[in-house]
């Protein structure tokens, strides 16, 4: 990786990668979470990517992409701890697949320069009539989450379990924040976060490094930045009673999603041994949760559990019948028990580190997962490369997958459930 | 035996090919570099395979519905009683299997041991085993598995809009079937399924990463247990479909935030597999871009008016024996999206298509077909996939390069037909 640093908040990271046939730029603005602007942040991408100087509207982009052969431009906004960040994804073919030697990753460098520093503001706002059609779509996004009944649970529980911390606070912005927007307000908190937040720049493929420099000194040079710093996540941290939630919908399956306390940061040194445990206990075929919940006893298709690194939470969920519930609450927790307990197999530790080894190996064939893991590594403040990585998972051993696991506190216990059940 | 190698100038890949005595299809395609590895072995039969003759037989054989998926589950058992996840787990290899209408798979990736973890899969996929109880314990996570897609809105307007498509065709059905309908199957069936579409002249398998082929080669030759080809074809029933669509509407109440929408075209162009299958799915990528794409009047419209988002997508799929088009998405009005699509076709069958964009479009389809070569998960499947309608994926561009304007003209004509469209709509509770 070659990184340059543009100016106080904005470095450029490349990541060669040319066996793939295409390159990838993805473009990180970290806003810390808070009530006050999440609704803003979760519609400017979207406005963004409607119109800039050199394309004004979303048809010309999008011809314009087309003429790219079919490249693509996404804006999003994700959640990674206690930083909501506004993210772009752009791919193309690389340069040495286009049949007319055109400068494919220069021309699509150049369009989200453009998307970032020329905004479509007229008269000194955005457009009113963009604005509205956008703020629309972003209350439709907070609305359909419910839509995918097994990400709902998931995103409910932690909602849940971290009532009063900043984290609870959804990555969508709220219904009632975002119909606040105004041309105004929106175009006022463009002109305050573009200079003043960090923003990663990734290109990862095939590029030349030193003419994309200068193809983004030539808007950013130009302008005055205020110093920023990626926010940094604090460890959810709770005491008291575990927290019991059941809520009722029109579903015909139950989802059980159950949260965990870990205790532990990614900068910790137990933080490799974490990840084994959460592979042995619930992350993949080979584990404690998808052999007995779903194999031995039959109670599920799908039970796993997942971590989020820069929270210490861990969450399972499952999907299950409504009368089950009990049982299968009682099962997973009686997993973790036998790991506290000392019961981990041979078999058991090595398929969770070829696992977890694997997946970083597959990052190396990914670009988008590359530049994920690496991002992760920036936010998380550990900076390790792929190898580190894996080594620091090779050398985790079953006394430290026990001993890490007693710091596992059961938090919340969440059940979506029927109307009627 | 030996595999025939080619090279594809355009892309870099190189091919490795052949069938081997038993039957079975080998592909095999080193991708230099790379840290993973990706092997997929399938087999020609899916959910709307529930009546067919095997070969030797007269009389046909019909199976209860969601039998093809419910065998896949069950092939994971293993005669020793052992779990198939333990063995790839031993070798770092990540295992998993899926059905759909045409097709079983089973498939692993893995960045190391490639070998071990691909006989693993010969050996397993090769190894039948089937008592009442495993049977019978598969019932309550199935289940689970069929439940789970009950509460899904987007698989719920997708199987409506089948149903509207389609009178008889079985792709109508759901590939896992009902608690019903999987409540009738016995280890026998399974056997009777597993002994007819399991032969390796049925089958065929792909590897894609960083391998040697000569060494992949012996490994699969290894691992092949029989080599008793069927000499004559697996006669598939399929009930006689009328070219009419079922019904043109559908409509049913689930938890969705606002309602989702599919709509489209059945395509009554079918019966052929091979280059010209492939030729049709171009030229109908193409329109569907042309007509629907971001760059489109209609979609323009649409957004601007707030009657379509971002999740708005077409889509064309095709087989030998069904295709169609579709559109789906959110909306808070689908009836008038509907509306504004079939207008839109008939103000473009008056005002014509615009060639320009036709070239702007086929250069999209190019870089798609680019793309999709860097995942050796998406190419080794979609090579597969292919491979069954006898589409040779990896000349793809001999294909490309034949169609024309006027091609898509006389595909656009022929396939938007108002009398054959379709809308299937699931509305919030």
């Amino acid at each position: 990786m070659i990184k340059k640093q543009i100016n106080e908040n904005i470095s450029l990271c490349y990541i060669p990668m040319t066996k793939l046939k295409t390159t990838t730029i993805g473009v990180y603005i970290h806003r810390p979470l808070n009530e006050a602007e999440i609704s803003l942040n979760a519609l400017l991408p979207y406005v963004l990517k409607r119109g800039c100087g050199k394309y004004p509207s979303q048809e010309e982009i999008a011809r314009y992409l087309e003429n790219l052969y079919g490249a693509s431009m996404g804006a999003s906004v994700i959640k990674r701890g206690d930083d909501q960040i506004l993210y772009f994804d752009l791919e193309t073919i690389s340069d040495k697949f286009a049949p007319q030697g055109e400068k494919l990753v220069a021309e699509l460098l150049s369009l989200i320069m453009s998307v970032l520093f020329e905004p479509n503001i007229k008269n000194g706002v955005f457009d009113a009539d963009v604005i509205n059609q956008e703020k629309k779509n972003a209350q439709d996004r907070i609305a359909s989450v419910m839509n995918d009944k097994r990400v709902y649970a998931s995103v409910r529980c932690a909602e849940e379990m971290c009532k009063g911390d900043v984290y609870a606070l959804s990555r969508l912005g709220t219904v009632e924040g975002i119909e606040a927007v105004t041309p105004a307000s929106l175009t006022e908190h463009y002109g305050k976060i573009i200079t003043s937040s960090a923003i990663n720049i990734f290109i990862c493929g095939e590029a030349d490094i030193d003419a994309a420099e200068i193809a983004i000194r030539k808007y950013t040079d130009k302008m005055t930045f205020k110093s920023a710093q990626i926010p940094s996540a604090k460890l959810f941290k709770r005491g008291g009673e575990i927290n019991r939630v059941t809520e009722k919908m029109n579903v015909t399956q139950g989802k059980l999603s159950i949260g965990f306390r870990t205790g532990v940061a990614p900068t910790d040194e137990d933080y490799p041994a974490l990840c084994v445990f959460n592979s042995v206990f619930g992350s993949g075929t080979h584990s404690k949760l998808f052999n007995n919940v779903r194999e031995k006893l039959s109670l599920a298709y799908y039970a796993s559990s997942q971590l989020d690194k820069y929270k210490g939470i861990m969450l399972v969920n499952a999907g299950i019948e409504f009368g089950n519930f009990q049982t299968a609450y009682d099962e997973t927790v009686r997993q973790l028990e036998e790991i506290k307990n000392g019961n981990v197999t041979d078999t058991e530790l090595e398929s969770s580190i070829i696992d977890i080894t694997n997946t970083y190996e597959e990052c190396c064939d990914d670009q988008r997962m590359l530049q994920g893991f690496y991002l992760g590594e920036l936010l998380s403040g550990t900076d390790r490369d792929i190898e580190r990585a894996k080594a620091e998972i090779a050398a985790v051993t079953k006394e430290q997958v026990i001993a890490v696991s007693q710091k596992v506190e059961l938090d919340t216990v969440y059940f979506l459930t029927g109307e009627d059940a | 035996m030996k595999l025939n190698k080619r090279v594809n100038e355009m892309t870099g890949e190189t091919l490795y090919s052949g069938v081997h005595s038993s039957g079975l299809g080998i592909y095999i395609i080193p991708k230099k570099d790379y840290s993973s590895s990706y092997a997929i072995f399938g087999t020609r039969y899916g959910s709307v395979d529930s009546k067919f003759i095997v070969p030797g037989e007269s009389e046909a054989t019909e199976v209860p519905d969601g039998i093809a998926h419910y065998l896949e589950h069950k092939m994971f058992d293993q005669p020793d009683g052992s779990n198939v996840f333990d063995k790839f787990s031993k070798y770092g290899g990540n295992a998993n299997a899926f059905t759909s209408f045409n097709q079983t798979a089973y498939l692993f990736s893995a960045t190391a041991n490639i070998n071990e973890n691909l006989a693993t899969l010969l050996d397993y996929v090769q190894s039948p085993y089937f008592t009442p109880e495993s049977v019978q314990k598969e019932q309550g996570i199935i289940g689970q598995e069929i439940r789970m897609y009950d509460d899904n809105g987007g698989w719920q307007v997708f199987f409506d809009f089948l149903s509207c498509l389609y009178h008889n065709n079985p792709v109508k059905k759901e590939i896992a079937g009902t608690v019903e309908s999987i409540s009738h199957i016995t280890a026998e069936l399974l056997y009777k399924c597993y002994n007819t579409f399991y032969n390796l002249s049925n089958m065929a398998i792909v590897v894609v990463g960083n391998i040697d082929p000569d060494e992949i080669l012996a490994t699969i030759e290894k691992g092949v247990k029989k080599n008793e080809p069927f000499k004559e074809e697996i006669k598939k029933i399929y009930p006689d479909e009328p070219e009419t669509v079922a019904s043109q509407y559908m409509e049913k109440s689930l938890s969705v935030a606002q309602p989702l929408f599919m709509l489209g075209f059945k395509d009554n162009d079918i019966g052929y597999g091979g280059d010209k299958l492939l030729k049709k799915n171009i030229e109908m990528s193409i329109l569907l871009k042309m007509l629907f794409g971001k760059s489109s009047p209609v979609y323009k419209r649409l957004y601007e008016e707030g009657l379509i988002n971002a999740s708005f997508a077409p889509d064309y799929t095709m087989q030998p024996s069904y295709a169609f088009s579709s559109i789906e998405g959110e909306s808070r009005d689908p009836k008038r999206v509907y509306d504004i699509i079939l207008d839109e076709i008939e103000r473009v069958r008056e005002e014509g298509l615009d060639e320009s964009t036709f070239n702007r479009i086929k250069k999209v389809v190019w870089g798609n077909y680019i793309r999709g070569q860097n995942d050796v998960e998406e190419y080794a499947a979609t090579f597969m996939q292919l491979k069954f309608m006898d589409i040779d994926y990896f000349n793809y561009y001999d294909v490309y390069k034949s169609v024309t304007f006027e091609d898509v003209k006389k595909r656009f004509a022929e396939h938007f037909r108002k009398e054959l469209s379709v809308l299937s709509v699931v509305n919030p509770v």
